[in-house]
């Protein structure tokens, strides 16, 4: 799976989100990945529901084509903040 | 028939071994490997992670049984990527959550509690 996939699963699954997906440990990795994930639907949640919105968006994905995943999550005002 | 520890852990067993390790212990661990040898960054991640603030985390080595584990932890935190964390019965987060909540100063809250 590359970067622009993840990246696309994750917009479609979380409300209004910003991401950012690259693969930490060499550029042609194709199953262990990090995201920033900015999304004004994170208010207020804590940061397992906000990492939840992204594993349920990626669904069945998470472990089969996607070994692992570093997740960041921010609301706008954090993220700029 | 040999009896090497976990070789053959029916998914019941696996299922009761989740309960109570997330019952019994304060904070538990369900990682790749062991403390001593850990067989995923993540995993020693996250241990070091909860040893700054915790001395006795419990862990358990999900390779003996990887497929029953991922299914039996599914349930308790809505995902099964591993390695997982629990504090007094309450998923926590991955490495990655265990991480940003210490960049926030919350983790050391979030085990005292």
């Amino acid at each position: 799976m590359d970067t622009e996939t993840v990246a696309e699963l994750i917009e479609s699954g979380v409300p209004d989100a910003q991401v950012e997906v690259t693969t930490p440990r060499h550029p042609d990795d194709d199953d262990h990945f990090a995201a920033v994930v900015v999304s004004p639907a994170f208010e207020g949640e804590s940061l397992v529901d906000q990492h939840q919105r992204v594993y349920d968006a990626l669904g069945d994905h998470m472990t089969r084509d996607i070994h692992a995943i570093e997740l960041e999550t921010y609301t706008p005002e954090q993220y700029d903040g | 028939m040999s009896f090497e520890p976990g070789a053959d852990l029916s998914a019941d067993e696996v299922r009761e071994r989740v309960e109570e390790t997330i019952t019994d212990n304060h904070v538990a661990l369900f990682m790749k490997g062991t403390p001593l040898m850990p067989q995923c960054g993540y995993s020693r991640k996250a241990l070091g992670l909860l040893q700054q603030y915790e001395e006795d985390v419990a862990t358990v080595d999900v390779l003996e049984s990887l497929d029953a584990y991922r299914s039996a932890l599914e349930p308790h935190s809505g995902r099964e990527t591993i390695p997982q964390a629990f504090v007094d019965g309450e998923f926590v987060g991955g490495s990655d959550i265990l991480e940003q909540l210490d960049e926030r100063g919350e983790l050391e809250a979030k085990l005292d509690a």
